[in-house]
C-alpha cells in the first residue's frame, strides 16, 4: 500500500471497493463470505437458485451450503478448494450462450474480473460459508487501540488501512451548528456556550447534555420518527378525509422528551392497548400501526382496504426495525433473504384480529377517545390573539365611519348619467347551432335550429362610464311561440340552466380571465315538491355555479309562466375599460335536453352589496340619491336606516376595513377549530376482535385468494421463538428488541448514525438483507448495537456517545487526497458535508429570525402555502387558510399533512404514504426558487433586517462601522459567525445596489417589507438589509450540515 | 458488490437507492457531481471492464421514433361504450339482463354489486369516420374529423376498479403509490431536453365542480426514483410554478444582483471545502433564474395568432381549461420537453351520461383534435406520442334505473380503449376488439404494462432495461409481469 509504484492499481481496488458500500477484500487480504461473496450469489444467482422455489428453474439452490456443495446428477455447483470440478465456476467463465451464468436473458449482469477472482479465492480457500452478517446477532468487538473513544478507533482503523487521517476538528461555530442541527433541528438553541470559549470535554459533553434535555431535541426526534410512521393528518385515498390523530404526535414527543427507552417505546406502540391496567396513554401509542392510508373509496370492498392496512403494518414493522424488505413476501417468497410467505402471513397474523372493518374517514374504528391536555393553552393564546383582531376590525370600522362621513360630505351633487344597471346589447354565438336575434331593448330571441343542449356565449363590449362590474341579471321570458307558451322552444317549454361562466377579454389580449361568482338568487325556482319527468336535481339557481351539468336552474313547475330574473354576484368586483369583451357563457347540458333559453336578457351592474345579494336589487346608493333628488336641499339628514344600509354598502369597498374584517374572521373560524379539538378526539388504535379472525397465506398477495392456514409466528431466520413464546402483539414486541434478535438493535444504530451523519453505516437503513449494502464499519456497527442494548435501549446514550467522538467533531473541509481517494467519504476522513432537511432549514429560519413560537403539542397548524395548493388538486374540496397570529411560527413538525398534497415547501420530504427510512437529497431550481420565495424565508428576512437596523452601535459617526456592525450581527444569526473580508465586498455590491433601488423607490420597499404577518416598513434600510438577509438564508453554509 | 451500486450510488441523490442501468450522462450528472475528477476516471475505466459486454446502457437504446410524449389523461373512466367501443347488437338485447357467461364473476364495485346487471345501450349515435372509417360517438365531433390520424386500442386490459389504484397503475405500473410515474422514467432514463425548464411537465384542468376524485401528487410522482425526475405542475395562476415569482418590490436588477453575490459567496466556500455540491448549487441557482424568464415565456399565450384560438375553441382563451393546456401542451412539445401530462378529471360518470358524460367531451373534444392538427401542421407530430385516456372503462350495464335519463355506468377493468398518435404509431386504424358486449376483450388483449412498453418501445428504450435499483430490487415501469410491445400498432 505504502509503494508508490503500486498505487495507481490501489487506487483503482479502493475506489471501487470504496464507492460500492461494501469494501472488496484487497488481494492480500482474506475472502469474507458474508461481505464478497453472499451478495454475490444474491445479485446474480438467487432469482433462479435461491430460496423463492416458484422461481427455481433447476433444482439447484444456491442459498443453502448443503445444495451448493451437493451432488446434483452430474454436476456440483462449489467445489471446495477446487475450481476445475466447481460448475459454477465453469459458467461464470463461459462464453457459450447456452452454459454462461448469469444466462443473457435473465437481465442480470456478467461477473466482472475483479469479481470472478473473488469467487477464485473463494473457492480455493475452501469456500467457507456462512450466514449473511445481519442475521449473525452482533458481538461487542473488540476496540482497536488506536484512539481514546471507540467509534475514533474504529474509524481510524479503517483509515490507516488506506494511509488517510482523520480531520481535525471543525471551527467551533461549526461545532456547535452541526450538533444543534443534528439534536435539534435548529443551527441553535438558546443559551449555548460561547462559540469563543475552547470547547473542552466537559463544556462539549455539558451542551450535548443541554440539547439532548431540550424539548427542541424531542420534536426533532419526532421527525424522524414520523416519516417512518407514515404519519399523517389525513387517510389519503379518495376523499383524503382530515384525521384527528394528531394526540399521537404529541405522544411521540412526549415519548422522546422524557427519554422513554426504545424498548418500551417499541412495546407500547405495538401493545399499548394489551398491556395490564393500560393508560389511556399507552393505547394512545398504538396508533403507530394506524397510521397506514385508509380508502374510502365508494364501491371499494372494506375488506379489500383492511387486507391493505394488515399487509402495510407488517411492511412498517420490517423497515423500520428489521430493515428487512418484507414488502416483496407479500405476494412471493423472498428472492434473496431466508423469509417465507408462511412467515410473512404469520407475521401478518398478529395484526389481522384488530377490531377495524376496513373503512375510512370518521368510521376507521377501532377508536380512542382521548382528550388532549395540549389544547388549553393554545385556546388561551388564540383568544387574546382573537381579541387583538377584533379591536383592530373595530378600530378600523371606526376609522370607516370617518371615511364614509367624509364622503357623505363630498357627495354634494348628483351624479350625471347615473345608473344602477347596464343593459347592453350582445354579440350571440351558440356551440350547437342555435340562432339568435337581439331588439332594441337588448332581448335576445333564440331562432332556427333547436338543438338538444346547447352552450350560448353572449359577447359584450364595455361602453364609456362602466367601470367595474359586480354582477349581473338574467331575465328570462315566457314568449308565445315557445312550446307551451314557456320559456325553451321545444319539450315541455321549461328551460334548465346547467352553469354560467363570466369571461372577461381585456382590450388587445388574446386570453380571457374566468371570473368566479360567489352568489346567485332568483325570484323563482323550482320547488322541491314538484315531480315531473325532469331530473329532480335541477331547481335551484345557485347550482349554476358549479358548472355540473347534472344540476342547476329551473322554474318549472310554477302555475303560469312569467318574466322571472335572476341576480349573480362576483367575488370580486372586476375592473374594465372601454372596449373589454366581457363574455357570459349560458350552459344548457341537461340530462333530460331540449330545455334551452329561447328569450332573455342580461345586464351588468357595478355596485357591491344589495343590487347584486338580493333578487329585489335594491341599491341604499340609488335610494340615497332618489332621496337627495327629492329633499330640497342636498345635505339634508337622511333616514337613520337608510344612513346604515349606505354605510354597510360602503364598507364593502373599504379595502382597509375588509383586511381587518378579513383576519377577524379567519382568526374566530381559527379558534372554533380549537374550540372542536379541545374535545376528546376520536384516535385510530388498535384493539383486538372477541373472535380472532383466521389466518390464511394470500396467494400471490390477493386479498380475496386464501391459500393455506398460518398461525401467530416470528420468522425463525431472524430469531427462532416457538409460537407459544410469541402468542400476541406483546410478545411480539419483545421480540423485536430480544437481545438475541440481530437485526433491531443494529437497524435502529444505524438510524441514529444517520441522524448525525447524513447516512447510515449501512448505506440502505431500510434493507439490512442480502441485497442491502454491507456496512461501511461492521465492527463499529455491531459495537454500537451492543452498546445501545446494554444501555437499556437508551437512544441518548447513543447519540451522545457518537457526538463525543472526535470523528464526530472534525472539519468537513476536504483536501483534494482524500476527495480522490474516498470521494464518499465513506471512510469519514473527514465530517459529512450535506443540505439540510427542508424542514429544519425552516423551523431553523423561524429560530434565527426571533419569529419562532416555541409552544409544543396540540392540533396541527398551517404554515404558509401558496395560493390555491390544495383547492387545485382537490378540484376546490378544500382549501388552504394559513395559520394566523402566533400559530404560524411553530415548529415543521406540527404542520397539517395532507397525502394528496403533502406541505409544499417541504422538498426531498419523505412522502408519509408508506413507511420511509432513507434521506432523499437532491438539488434542483425548484428547491432555489422555494428557499428564495417561501413566504416564511422571506418573512424571517424581513425581521432580521428589522432586527439589524435596530441593533444598537457603539460608535455612532461612521456610517461604514455602523453598516459592519449590523452585518455581523446579521451574518452571527444566520452563519454563527463573522464574515471575513473578502466575503464582505460580495454583500456590499448587493447592499448598494439595493439601497440605492429602494430609496428612490419607496413603493416598492412597502410591497417587499409587507410579507406574511409584518407591516409595511418605509425605510429603505430595512428594504436594503432584508435583500441582504435573504441572500445570507440562501447561502449554501446556511443550509448545509458542515 | 454489483455494478449498480458501486458504479451508481450517489450519496447526491437518493441516499440509498441506486439506479441499475441508465446511460452516461444520466450517470455523470447524479453521480459525478460528488466525485473528484481522479476518482470518476477511474470510476468509469472500472465500469467499462466490469460491464464486461461494454458500457452501461444508453437510452435510447433502439432506433427512437419519438422525442416526446403528450398524455392527454382523462381521470375517472370514460365511457368506451359511449365514444368508441361501437356495440349496435346491444341495442336489441337492451333491459336484459346480462349473461353470467359474459359476466364470469366480474367483481363489481359496491354501487352496482346488489343490482341486477341490466343492459344499457349506447346512448350516444354512433358513425363511421375518415378512410379507416373509425366509429366514434357523437359526442365526439371534432374526434371524428381526425379519426385517420388516430389509433384505437380497444382491447385495454386493467385489474383494479377502483379509481385512485386504477390510476396509479394506469400512470406507474402498480396500483400501490410509491413506484415513479411514467414521465419520471422517459425523465430519468432519456434525460434533459432543453436547458430551461423540466423534463416533465403536468397541466391540470382548472375545474369549477369538486370532483370525487383528486390528483393526488404520486400520480407524477418520481417515487424512488431521484425527485428531479418528478412532474412539475403547472398551474394556471399567476405563479406558473410554484414559487416562481419573486417577491412584489423586488425588480429582477435586485434579484439579479443578489444572486450574483450569493454566487460569489458560495464559489468562495468552495474553495475552501472543495465541496463540489457547491458548484452544482450555484448552477442550480442561475437555473432558477432562467425559469423564471422561460415559464412565464411559456405560459404567455399572448403571442399566438388568432388563428390558434380558433382552432382549439372558444374554451382555449381561458387560462386552464383543457383547451389552453393544450396549446400549452403544444407550446412546450415545441420547446423539446420530453414529458408533457394533461389531466381533465371528472369522467366518472356513474349517472346522468348525456349530461355528465358530454359535459366532459364539451370540454375535450375540440381542443384534443386541435391538437392532433396543431402538431402536424408544424411538423411536430412525427416526434411526439400522444396518448390518449383513462384508468378503466365503464361497464354495458346501467348503473341506477337502466332506461331513466339518469342512468349511468359504473366502473369496469376488463376493457377500455385508449387512442394513440404521432411517433411511430400506425394511424387510421383500431387494435383489438371485445366482445358483443364491450365487457371482455375477445381479442388482442392489451395490458397497462404492454401500453408502456409500446410507448418506451417508440421512445427508443426496451423497457426491459430501463430499471432502478431499490431495496435491493431493480425496479421496472413494466413490472415483473411479461409484457409485450405492441408492434401492430407501430407504423
Amino acid at each position: 500500500m505504502n509503494s508508490h509504484r503500486l498505487l495507481p492499481r490501489v487506487l483503482v481496488v479502493l475506489a471501487v471497493s470504496i464507492a460500492s458500500g461494501a469494501p472488496i477484500a484487497c488481494s492480500n487480504e482474506p475472502v469474507v463470505f458474508s461481505r464478497d461473496i453472499l451478495p454475490l450469489l444474491s445479485d446474480r444467482c438467487f432469482n433462479c437458485h435461491g430460496p423463492d422455489e416458484a422461481q427455481r428453474v433447476t433444482d439447484l439452490r444456491l442459498d443453502t451450503e448443503s445444495d451448493a456443495k451437493f451432488m446434483h446428477e452430474e454436476y456440483v455447483a462449489i467445489v471446495p478448494g477446487n475450481l476445475e470440478e466447481s460448475e459454477l465456476w465453469r459458467r461464470v467463465n463461459s462464453t457459450d450462450p447456452d452454459k454462461q451464468m448469469p444466462p443473457k436473458d435473465s437481465h442480470r449482469a456478467a461477473f466482472t474480473e475483479l469479481e470472478k477472482s473473488l469467487v477464485r479465492r473463494w473457492i480455493e480457500a475452501g469456500a467457507p460459508w456462512g450466514k449473511h452478517w445481519a442475521f449473525e446477532p452482533p458481538q461487542r468487538p473488540s476496540v482497536p487501540q488506536l484512539a481514546d473513544h471507540p467509534i475514533d478507533a474504529f474509524i481510524r482503523q479503517k483509515l490507516e488501512s488506506v494511509s488517510l487521517q482523520s480531520s481535525p476538528p471543525a471551527p467551533t461555530h461549526t461545532q456547535l451548528r452541526r450538533l444543534s442541527w443534528d439534536l435539534t433541528g435548529m443551527s441553535k438553541v438558546a443559551d449555548g456556550p460561547d462559540p469563543k470559549t475552547n470547547l473542552t470535554a466537559d463544556i462539549w459533553s455539558a451542551e450535548v447534555e443541554r440539547l439532548l434535555a431540550s424539548p427542541q431535541h424531542a420534536e426533532r426526534m419526532a421527525m424522524w420518527w414520523l416519516d417512518a410512521a407514515r404519519y399523517s393528518d389525513s387517510d389519503g385515498f379518495q376523499a383524503d378525509a382530515t384525521r384527528e390523530n394528531w394526540p399521537w404526535r404529541d405522544w411521540v414527543i412526549d415519548a422522546f422528551h422524557n427519554n422513554m427507552k426504545f424498548d418500551q417505546f417499541t412495546l407500547e406502540q405495538f401493545a399499548g392497548d394489551l398491556l395490564p391496567d393500560a393508560t389511556p396513554e399507552q393505547i394512545l401509542a398504538t396508533c403507530f400501526h394506524r397510521n397506514h392510508m385508509t380508502n374510502g373509496e365508494g364501491g371499494r370492498d372494506p375488506n379489500e382496504s383492511r387486507v391493505d392496512y394488515v399487509i402495510d403494518r407488517v411492511n412498517t414493522m420490517g423497515t423500520v426495525w428489521l430493515g428487512l424488505t418484507l414488502g416483496c413476501v407479500q405476494c412471493h417468497h423472498h428472492k434473496f433473504d431466508p423469509i417465507t410467505q408462511q412467515d410473512y402471513y404469520s407475521l401478518a397474523a398478529y395484526f389481522n384480529s384488530i377490531d377495524e372493518d376496513g373503512k375510512a374517514g370518521m368510521s376507521a374504528k377501532p377508536y380512542l377517545k382521548y382528550r388532549s391536555p395540549r389544547v388549553a393553552a393554545r385556546m388561551v393564546e388564540m383568544q387574546s390573539f382573537v381579541i387583538q383582531c377584533e379591536q383592530a376590525e373595530q378600530l378600523e370600522r371606526d376609522l370607516a365611519t370617518q371615511r364614509f362621513n367624509n364622503w357623505l360630505k363630498q357627495r354634494t351633487q348628483l351624479p350625471t348619467n347615473y345608473r344602477l344597471w347596464w343593459t347592453l346589447s350582445p354579440e350571440m354565438a351558440s356551440s350547437d347551432g342555435t340562432h339568435f336575434t337581439v331588439n332594441a331593448e337588448n332581448i335576445v330571441q333564440a331562432t332556427g335550429p333547436i338543438p338538444f343542449q346547447d352552450d350560448y356565449r353572449a359577447t359584450f363590449t364595455v361602453p364609456e362610464g362602466l367601470e367595474r362590474i359586480s354582477g349581473w341579471s338574467l331575465e328570462v321570458y315566457p314568449d308565445p311561440q315557445h312550446a307551451h307558451g314557456k320559456y325553451a322552444r321545444d319539450g315541455d317549454g321549461n328551460f334548465v340552466l346547467s352553469g354560467v361562466r363570466l369571461q372577461i377579454q381585456t382590450t388587445g389580449s388574446r386570453t380571457q380571465r374566468e371570473v368566479e361568482m360567489t352568489s346567485a338568487k332568483a325570484d323563482y325556482e323550482r320547488d322541491p315538491k314538484h315531480k315531473s319527468e325532469l331530473d329532480s336535481r335541477y331547481g335551484p339557481v345557485i347550482m349554476t355555479l358549479n358548472d355540473d351539468a347534472r344540476d342547476g336552474w329551473t322554474t318549472a313547475g310554477e302555475e303560469a309562466p312569467s318574466e322571472h330574473r335572476a341576480v349573480f354576484e362576483l367575488q370580486r368586483p372586476e375592473t374594465v375599460q372601454v372596449g373589454d369583451r366581457v363574455t357570459i357563457m349560458l350552459r344548457h347540458r341537461s340530462t333530460n335536453g331540449h330545455a334551452n333559453l329561447g328569450r332573455f336578457r342580461i345586464s351588468f351592474c357595478a355596485q357591491r352589496g344589495e343590487p347584486v345579494r338580493t333578487v329585489v336589487g335594491s341599491s341604499p346608493l340609488s335610494e340615497f340619491y332618489e332621496h337627495q333628488r327629492q329633499s330640497d336641499t342636498i345635505q339634508t339628514e337622511i333616514p337613520e336606516a337608510l344612513r346604515q344600509r349606505l354605510f354597510e354598502q360602503f364598507l364593502l369597498d373599504d379595502e382597509d376595513y375588509q383586511t381587518a374584517l378579513r383576519r377577524s374572521t379567519i382568526v374566530n373560524q381559527q379558534l372554533k377549530q380549537l374550540q372542536q379539538e379541545s374535545s376528546p378526539r376520536n384516535i385510530m388504535v388498535l384493539s383486538e376482535r372477541a373472535m380472532s379472525r383466521e389466518n390464511h397465506v394470500l396467494v400471490r398477495g390477493v386479498w380475496d385468494a386464501p391459500g393455506e392456514s398460518v398461525a401467530r409466528a416470528v420468522p425463525p431466520a431472524v430469531l427462532d421463538l416457538p409460537a407459544e413464546q410469541v402468542p400476541t402483539r406483546i410478545e411480539l414486541a419483545r421480540w423485536l428488541v430480544d437481545r438475541r434478535n440481530p437485526l433491531t438493535a443494529r437497524v435502529v444504530v444505524n438510524h441514529l448514525w444517520q441522524i448525525m451523519f447524513g447516512r447510515g453505516l449501512v448505506r440502505t437503513p431500510e434493507d439490512f438483507g442480502v441485497q442491502g449494502a454491507f456496512p461501511t464499519h461492521p465492527q463499529l456497527l455491531d459495537w454500537l448495537a451492543v452498546e445501545l442494548m446494554d444501555s437499556g435501549w437508551d437512544l441518548r446514550h447513543i447519540l451522545k456517545v457518537i457526538a463525543t467522538s472526535e470523528t464526530y467533531r472534525q472539519s468537513s473541509d476536504a483536501s483534494s487526497n482524500a476527495i480522490s481517494v474516498d470521494p464518499e467519504n465513506l471512510l469519514l476522513a473527514r465530517a459529512p458535508r450535506y443540505r439540510l432537511p427542508a424542514w429544519m432549514l425552516r423551523d431553523n429560519a423561524l429560530a434565527i429570525s426571533g419569529l419562532y413560537n416555541p409552544v409544543i403539542g396540540g392540533p396541527p397548524v398551517k404554515p404558509y402555502q401558496p395560493d390555491g395548493v390544495w383547492a387545485e388538486i382537490t378540484m376546490g374540496r378544500f382549501d388552504y387558510q394559513p395559520s394566523l397570529g402566533p400559530e404560524q411560527y411553530r415548529r415543521t413538525v406540527y404542520a397539517f399533512w395532507r397525502r394528496s398534497i403533502a406541505p409544499v415547501f417541504l422538498f426531498d420530504s419523505a412522502q408519509r404514504r408508506v413507511c420511509e427510512v432513507a434521506q432523499r437529497r437532491t438539488n434542483t431550481p425548484l428547491q432555489a426558487l422555494t428557499l428564495l420565495n417561501d413566504t416564511t424565508m422571506l418573512e424571517a428576512a424581513r425581521v432580521l433586517a428589522e432586527r439589524a437596523t435596530a441593533e444598537k452601535v457603539e460608535v455612532t459617526d461612521n456610517p461604514q462601522a455602523v453598516w459592519e456592525s449590523r452585518l455581523s450581527w446579521l451574518s452571527q444569526q444566520v452563519l454563527s459567525r463573522e464574515l471575513e473580508v473578502v466575503e464582505l465586498k460580495a454583500v456590499s455590491d448587493v447592499w448598494d445596489s439595493a439601497k440605492m433601488y429602494y430609496a428612490t423607490h419607496p413603493e416598492a420597499i412597502a410591497l417587499l417589507t409587507q410579507v406574511g404577518q409584518q407591516p409595511a416598513s418605509t425605510s429603505p434600510e430595512v428594504a436594503g438589509w432584508m435583500i441582504v438577509a435573504s441572500m445570507l438564508l440562501n447561502l449554501d453554509e446556511a443550509m448545509t450540515h458542515e | 458488490m454489483n455494478n449498480g451500486r458501486r458504479m451508481l450510488g450517489s450519496e447526491r441523490t437518493d441516499a440509498n437507492t441506486t439506479p441499475w442501468a441508465v446511460h452516461r450522462r444520466a450517470f455523470l450528472c447524479q453521480a459525478g457531481v460528488n466525485l473528484g475528477g481522479a476518482a470518476l476516471s477511474v470510476l468509469l475505466a472500472e465500469r467499462g471492464q466490469a460491464a464486461g459486454q461494454g458500457e452501461a446502457i444508453h437510452f435510447p437504446n433502439l432506433p427512437p421514433r419519438a422525442k416526446r410524449v403528450i398524455f392527454l389523461t382523462q381521470s375517472g373512466g370514460p365511457s368506451q361504450l359511449e365514444l368508441f367501443d361501437y356495440k349496435p347488437q346491444l341495442y336489441k338485447l337492451a333491459g336484459t339482463e346480462l349473461p353470467d357467461s359474459v359476466r364470469q364473476g366480474q367483481r363489481l364495485t359496491g354501487m352496482t354489486k346488489d343490482q341486477k346487471q341490466l343492459i344499457l345501450p349506447s346512448i350516444a349515435k354512433f358513425s363511421r369516420h375518415g378512410y379507416s372509417g373509425a366509429t366514434i360517438g357523437e359526442w365526439l365531433p371534432h374526434i371524428a374529423k381526425v379519426a385517420d390520424e388516430l389509433c384505437f386500442v380497444k382491447s385495454m386490459v386493467t385489474d383494479q376498479i377502483n379509481h385512485a389504484p386504477a390510476m396509479t397503475k394506469f400512470l406507474t405500473g402498480h396500483q400501490l403509490p410509491g413506484r415513479p410515474s411514467f414521465g419520471c422514467w422517459a425523465s430519468y432514463g432519456l434525460g434533459s431536453m432543453n436547458r430551461n425548464l423540466p423534463d416533465y411537465v403536468v397541466l391540470i384542468s382548472k375545474m369549477k365542480r369538486g370532483s370525487d376524485q383528486p390528483l393526488y401528487d404520486h400520480y407524477w410522482g418520481s417515487g424512488f426514483l431521484p425527485s428531479r425526475h418528478q412532474g412539475v405542475k403547472l398551474r394556471s395562476s399567476s405563479e406558473p410554478v410554484l414559487y416562481l415569482n419573486d417577491p412584489e418590490g423586488m425588480p429582477r436588477s435586485i434579484r439579479r444582483s443578489m444572486l450574483d453575490g450569493l454566487s460569489q459567496l458560495n464559489q468562495q466556500r468552495f474553495e475552501r471545502s472543495q465541496d463540489s455540491e457547491i458548484e452544482t448549487r450555484i448552477e442550480q441557482y442561475e437555473m432558477a433564474f432562467r425559469m423564471q424568464t422561460s415559464i412565464p415565456e411559456l405560459a404567455d399565450l399572448s403571442d399566438e395568432p388568432e388563428s390558434t384560438f380558433e382552432l382549439y375553441g372558444p374554451d382555449s382563451r381561458r387560462p386552464g381549461s383543457y383547451a389552453a393546456n393544450c396549446i400549452l401542451a403544444r407550446r412546450l412539445a415545441e420547446r423539446d420537453v420530453r414529458f408533457i401530462q394533461l389531466f381533465h378529471p371528472d369522467w366518472d360518470h356513474h349517472s346522468r351520461l348525456s349530461s355528465w358524460c358530454v359535459s366532459r367531451c364539451v370540454d375535450t373534444d375540440q381542443a384534443s383534435a386541435a391538437l392532433i392538427v396543431d402538431l402536424k401542421q408544424r411538423g411536430l407530430l412525427d416526434d411526439t406520442l400522444v396518448i390518449w385516456g383513462g384508468e378503466f372503462g365503464r361497464g354495458v350495464a346501467g348503473q341506477g334505473q337502466w332506461d331513466s335519463p339518469e342512468a349511468g355506468r359504473d366502473h369496469h377493468p376488463r376493457c377500455f380503449t385508449v387512442w394513440l398518435s404521432g411517433g411511430g404509431i400506425r394511424s387510421g386504424m383500431s387494435y383489438g376488439a371485445t366482445d358483443d358486449f364491450s365487457y371482455n376483450v375477445a381479442e388482442n388483449p392489451v395490458q397497462v404494462r404492454d401500453l408502456h412498453a409500446t410507448a418506451l418501445h417508440l421512445l427508443g428504450v426496451d423497457h426491459e432495461l430501463l430499471s432502478y435499483r431499490f431495496q435491493g430490487l431493480d425496479f421496472r415501469l413494466t413490472g415483473v409481469e411479461p409484457s409485450r410491445v405492441v408492434r401492430d400498432i407501430i407504423a
